[in-house]
């Protein structure tokens, strides 16, 4: 029997937390949160390829913090099996040997990050397109096969999470940590290598002005990608709070800005045209809502890290013509018409393959990833964990981590 | 009869004295011993205006009358102080106004019809026409704005200027291109302080980017001691050559006006009074004015402000020659505004009131706060500045970081990114000062919006430059915490505490002087 | 950004406005000296300008509404507290019936009584259209006693100092008020009258009114200089009105001062005799003199506060 949090089917708690979350986010890692802490069955999985991990440090990321508050789009429920135990960013030793991706055996005991995706590998079943051309992120059968429906590592009712004490985990999705990487810089591998497939989708012209909006774990690694794997020129990054501004910089933002002068600052840089529809008088603008300001030029790149309508604006709005809109965090409804008005490439980014995992434990390697790791939390102390992670960039932190072994 | 200027010695007997900061004042005792600096009292006004106006046409100094001048088929081009002048805002009819329509008057006679109006603007943002119109009067207005006639002065139209040559020190000078062409320029000043008029007006009124930056940057504006006296400012020297080049291509005819103290209304009549001088109506109104002012919302008391128009009185007018005419008008200005200060003290005291020349009818944001108070105050001496070498600086102003989007939208890019990466004029000039000044989106706006041009928050910090390089220390009093600290000063509760956080430069108890301004003065330290 | 009703609500419901009011009232009290008088700093006192008498606004106390509060001031407050004071006769008012338009009532002056005396003893409607000449140092000083002695008398004030009248007399005289003037300048300090100034009589002089001389006696007994309130008992105090005067072709100022001065001696000792003794002293040009004579000054006081004898309990004024 293993210690783990599950997160179960609760058409109230669901429908409390869509409704009420956003206004009372206490009561969504309160008595409203559809996940509990409980003893169960350590996971299995009886075929081959499969070993058993037990999770060191396990990230809390901002899809986690979505699935738990009821603000995740409705589209991903029948890509998960409930209950589940979440927890995708995980870095963990192996309790059985195993291989790893490419076939290199690893004893047991290894040090592993586990790559989430539950591909056609995995699940027994005949390499779909996809993943026949490498792109294992954009697998096609993450529903069918050996396992229940589970898009990754983490939503999976069979596998387990990296929220538990326990997983099983897929030699296709094993990488070996190096010995001098820490477990704290380890358990960023699998955001970072997200980072690495986002930097790549982002396909940065030569010099060209970048737009990173959003500076929470996703757009700090984003910003660290782009600028380490890229040829990116100016890198403009939009954060709210103050350490992550600093943090931005030491990633290797050109400059900072607040939400409110992310416009401001991106027109500056770019030295573009700025045009705001003539103010509605009074009562009107009430109604209608200021309609937004948009920029005539602007970035070759914008990348949203956030995924709310907000963000969505700035950098639909702040693109060139003819520029790229990466999306990062999962979308919320946004005016798509700039989209349309300016030609903007709209490129979605998801996961990772391919080599990202390789290059990402490079650069969880050399980048200066000091205190990252801001928050480390028992299994059983989950609600603190949670509340932590969901204010993450007002307190200063980036990642909030479960230490499972502990019991602190 | 008015009484001179004089300076004041803080002693038991001392009332609390008013301290102007943005939209409001407050009363502020101030340490015993302190030296207050009050301006001369209001020169009367001439009485006959018009007559005055005449006259100084018809027995100009230095030059034929302007009658003469004047002759059928020619092109005449009058161009006249922009709304920077004179603050606040004079009452109705303005003076400007009364000269344009006297020298229009003699122009008819003369039978000149073409005839262009040209606000002289320089960087400043466009005047919208209702500004225009208050300036040069409902006649003037109707006769020559809707032919385009009367219209802003444009130094970022290509077409619009026109190079007129090199000074022998290399600098550009190329100025409005149809006051260039004209067969005579007439010029309408308003001289509210010493800084102006001369061959301020025309080289650098009517001039573009490219002659303003030789003398509008950091290094000129430092070694400008002060620019209310031309002769030591080599601000001024670059304009006087630029003008010199620009009298021997152009015939110039220079009318300047000066102006008394008479800055406030008559119901803030209080203001204009010495403090201990108050009578029972003064407190009681004073006492109003506060509360009204503190009960009243941000909107409100903005209103308030930027409705006030000063009623002032005409001193003096002169016209003709630009130089002779100019070497009257200061004198004049002197007579109203030198008080004469003995020796310099360790820490300067200034209040920034709400109007400063670049937010007429629009809002005083930190930069302009700065250049108003370290910048045109600070430099308000002559000889040496009224702080010593190394000394303090306290003044008094709430800073809000609330930038005008219409008028300043530079300010705030320049704000938000210049000044965090360095407050050091020399570094921001070589750092961002081209980008700025070339930025197409500010060009447009200051094309055909109402705004400021790109480059002129630079000018701002550079006016402030020599303050900067002269005191250690700047603090604020009831300022911003995070708007101050952002410039690279800091922020004080009360006089109280900014002593305190100057002590460490300028000791426990330092000498103290607070320049009693508004209305206008020059301390002539000697 | 919250409505500016809102705001203001706020600031008026959270003490602010009222914290501030303090503040700033306690601090301009202090700075300014409220209630005394107020001080130039020593390095501002070669700045200070000449003091020129700048005469109090009164014009404010002759209009109307001023008017009508103050007959009711004078009838329902003043006089009601006279008589409990003091117990005034009042004779020769029937000379009033004789004139119509302004007059100058010209008395001997040793008591503060001396002008709500007069004033209540004047027929309501002669009242009304009565202001008092004050000195302008001593009533226009401080704003509180010129606001209250213009409110309460109707005074205006005078400059007593320099010989020449400030021009408001006249200018009273000219708009149809009639003025009390006290020729002597200022109370007598022993109940003795001292010489008259002759501005009572340029004044008539000048603007073509005649005057009304008026003998006031008892009034030092009642309430001398130095006290605030008449003596116990009641005192009586008569104040007698005498035939109108006009000044003479080719009198001048002094002359005409004089015999306005002999009249109200004759008054004070009509009624300190009889009309009839009185007159015939005068004819012989033996009307006890009013000034001090040269006596002791306990004597002159002595005499002074002897009380004026009554003949008749009949009350004069209504």
């Amino acid at each position: 029997m293993m210690l783990a949090l599950e997160l179960f089917r609760s058409i109230p708690r669901y429908a409390a937390a869509r409704t009420l979350g956003s206004r009372m986010p206490g009561l969504l890692v309160g008595p409203m949160a559809p996940v509990r802490l409980v003893t169960r069955d350590e996971p299995s999985v009886r075929h081959d390829g499969w070993a058993r991990v037990r999770p060191l440090l396990s990230g809390i990321c901002g899809s986690d913090l979505g699935v738990v508050t009821g603000s995740t789009s409705l589209y991903f429920s029948a890509l998960v099996s409930m209950p589940f135990v979440p927890g995708h960013e995980v870095v963990g030793e192996l309790l059985d040997d195993a291989t790893d991706h490419a076939g290199v055996p690893l004893p047991r005991g290894t040090r592993v990050v586990v790559d989430p995706v539950l591909a056609c590998a995995a699940r027994g079943l005949a390499p779909c397109p996809s993943c026949t051309s490498g792109r294992t992120n954009l697998c096609d059968h993450v529903t069918v096969g050996h396992l229940s429906p589970g898009l990754q590592t983490g939503f999976c009712r069979d596998t387990g999470g990296g929220w538990g004490e326990q997983l099983v985990a897929h030699s296709s999705q094993l990488h070996a940590v190096p010995d001098d990487l820490s477990d704290e810089r380890a358990v960023l591998v699998e955001p970072i290598a997200c980072a690495v497939q986002l930097a790549r989708r982002a396909q940065v012209p030569s010099g060209g002005s970048v737009l990173v909006s959003g500076a929470g774990a996703v757009g700090l690694f984003a910003t660290l990608a782009l600028r380490e794997l890229t040829d990116a020129g100016r890198i403009t990054v939009i954060a709210k709070h103050g350490r992550q501004a600093d943090l931005a910089r030491s990633f290797g933002a050109t400059d900072v800005a607040s939400p409110d002068e992310a416009m401001r600052a991106v027109r500056r840089a770019t030295r573009a045209l700025r045009v705001a529809p003539a103010p509605l008088p009074g009562p009107a603008a009430r109604v209608v809502g200021g309609a937004g300001e948009m920029l005539l030029g602007g970035v070759d790149v914008a990348v949203d890290a956030v995924g709310s309508t907000g963000s969505l604006d700035t950098v639909l709005r702040s693109t060139r013509a003819g520029g790229r809109v990466v999306l990062s965090g999962m979308p919320a409804a946004a005016d798509l018409s700039p989209a349309w008005f300016r030609e903007l490439e709209v490129a979605g980014t998801y996961a990772s393959s391919g080599d990202a995992f390789d290059v990402a434990m490079g650069l969880a390697r050399l980048a200066p990833l000091e205190g990252v790791v801001g928050g480390r939390y028992p299994l059983h102390r989950w609600r603190e964990a949670l509340d932590h992670a969901h204010s993450a960039g007002r307190l200063g932190t980036v990642k909030v981590c479960f230490d499972v072994r502990s019991r602190a | 009869m008015s009484r001179p200027g004089f300076v004041l010695e803080v002693d038991d007997r001392t009332p609390p004295l008013v301290v102007h900061e943005g939209e409001g004042f407050r009363l502020e005792t101030f340490p015993r011993g302190t030296r207050v600096i009050y301006p001369p009292e209001s020169l009367p006004g001439i009485r006959d205006v018009d007559g005055a106006i005449r006259r100084a046409l018809l027995e100009p100094t230095n030059s034929e009358p302007l009658p003469v001048l004047l002759t059928a088929g020619m092109r005449l081009t009058i161009a006249f102080d922009d709304i920077s002048l004179p603050l606040p805002p004079m009452v109705k009819p303005d003076i400007r106004q009364r000269i344009i329509e006297q020298v229009l008057t003699m122009a008819a006679a003369a039978g000149v019809d073409d005839v262009e109006i040209i606000s002289a603007n320089a960087l400043h943002r466009r005047l919208t026409a209702a500004e225009l119109k208050d300036i040069v009067g409902e006649r003037v207005f109707r006769s020559f704005f809707p032919q385009g006639a009367l219209y802003n002065h444009d130094a970022e139209d290509p077409d619009g200027m026109l190079f007129i040559g090199e000074t022998d020190r290399g600098e550009v000078v190329e100025i409005n291109k149809r006051a260039a062409e004209s067969d005579l320029l007439v010029y309408v000043n308003v001289n509210l302080v010493a800084m102006d008029g001369g061959h301020k007006s025309v080289p650098i009124g009517l001039a573009g980017y490219k002659s303003l930056r030789h003398h509008h940057n950091s290094h000129t504006m430092v070694n400008s001691r002060s620019f209310m006296d031309h002769t030591k400012s080599a601000m001024h020297h670059s304009a006087w050559r630029m003008g010199k080049l620009l009298a021997d291509h152009l015939k110039i005819f220079t009318i300047e006006t000066t102006l008394n103290n008479d800055v406030f209304p008559d119901s803030y009549g209080f203001l204009m009074k010495r403090e201990w001088e108050w009578g029972v109506r003064d407190q009681a109104s004073m006492l109003a004015a506060r509360r009204g002012l503190a009960i009243a919302p941000k909107s409100v008391r903005h209103k308030l402000y930027q409705g006030m128009r000063a009623p002032y009185g005409l001193t003096g007018i002169n016209a003709g020659e630009t130089e002779a005419v100019h070497e009257l008008t200061v004198a004049k200005v002197h007579q109203q505004q030198m008080v004469e200060v003995q020796g310099q003290s360790d820490v300067l005291v200034m209040g920034v009131p709400y109007v400063g020349p670049y937010n007429v009818n629009s809002t005083m944001n930190p930069i302009l706060a700065t250049c108003m108070g370290l910048g045109y105050y600070f430099n308000s001496y002559r000889g040496q500045p009224v702080v010593r070498k190394g000394g303090a600086v306290i003044l008094y102003h709430p800073v809000e970081p609330d930038f005008n989007q219409l008028h300043h939208p530079s300010y705030v890019d320049f704000f938000e990114e210049v000044l965090s990466t360095s407050t050091d004029p020399a570094v921001i000039e070589a750092k961002f000062e081209q980008q700025y000044a070339t930025d197409p989106w500010y060009v447009h706006l200051y094309r055909t919006s109402h705004a400021y041009h790109g480059v002129h928050p630079f000018y701002m910090w550079y006016w402030a430059a020599h303050a900067m390089d002269h005191v250690g220390d700047v603090v604020w009093v009831g300022a911003d915490r995070k708007a101050v600290e952002r410039m690279g000063f800091r922020a004080a509760s009360s006089l109280q505490d900014a002593l305190e956080m100057v002590s460490g430069t300028v000791g426990r108890s330092p000498s103290i002087t607070y320049l009693h301004n508004p209305p206008h003065l020059i301390a002539d330290v000697r | 950004m919250t409505s500016p009703v809102v705001h203001v609500t706020r600031h008026v419901l959270s003490g602010a406005l009222l914290r501030g009011a303090r503040q700033d009232v306690r601090l301009v009290a202090r700075g300014w000296r409220w209630g005394r008088r107020s001080m130039v700093p020593r390095s501002a006192e070669p700045f200070v300008p000449a003091q020129t008498a700048e005469p109090f606004p009164t014009a404010w106390a002759r209009t109307p509404a001023a008017t009508v509060v103050r007959d009711g001031l004078q009838r329902f407050g003043l006089r009601p507290l006279m008589r409990s004071g003091i117990t005034p006769t009042v004779r020769g008012l029937d000379v009033l019936d004789q004139l119509a338009g302004p007059v100058v009532f010209v008395a001997n002056h040793t008591s503060h009584l001396d002008t709500p005396l007069i004033l209540c003893s004047l027929p309501d409607a002669w009242r009304r259209k009565t202001a008092v000449a004050a000195a302008a140092d001593y009533f226009f000083d401080t704003w509180w006693r010129a606001t209250s002695s213009a409110m309460v008398f109707n005074t205006f004030p005078i400059e007593r100092r320099s010989g020449s009248m400030s021009a408001t007399p006249g200018d009273l005289l000219a708009d149809g008020w009639n003025v009390v003037v006290f020729p002597e300048g200022t109370r007598s300090p022993d109940g003795w009258t001292r010489r008259f100034k002759p501005g009572a009589a340029f004044l008539s002089q000048t603007q073509q009114v005649p005057v009304v001389p008026v003998g006031i006696r008892g009034s030092f007994a009642a309430m001398p200089r130095g006290r605030g309130w008449p003596v116990p008992g009641r005192p009586a105090v008569t104040v007698r009105f005498g035939e109108p005067l006009l000044p003479q072709v080719g009198e001048g100022p002094r002359e005409f001062g004089t015999r306005i001065e002999g009249a109200v001696a004759l008054l004070v000792d009509e009624d300190a005799t009889t009309w009839w003794d009185a007159t015939r002293r005068a004819a012989r040009g033996q009307t006890p003199p009013m000034s001090a004579p040269d006596t002791a000054q306990w004597r002159r006081v002595w005499d002074q506060t002897r009380p004026p004898v009554v003949r008749t309990t009949r009350r004069i004024w209504r």
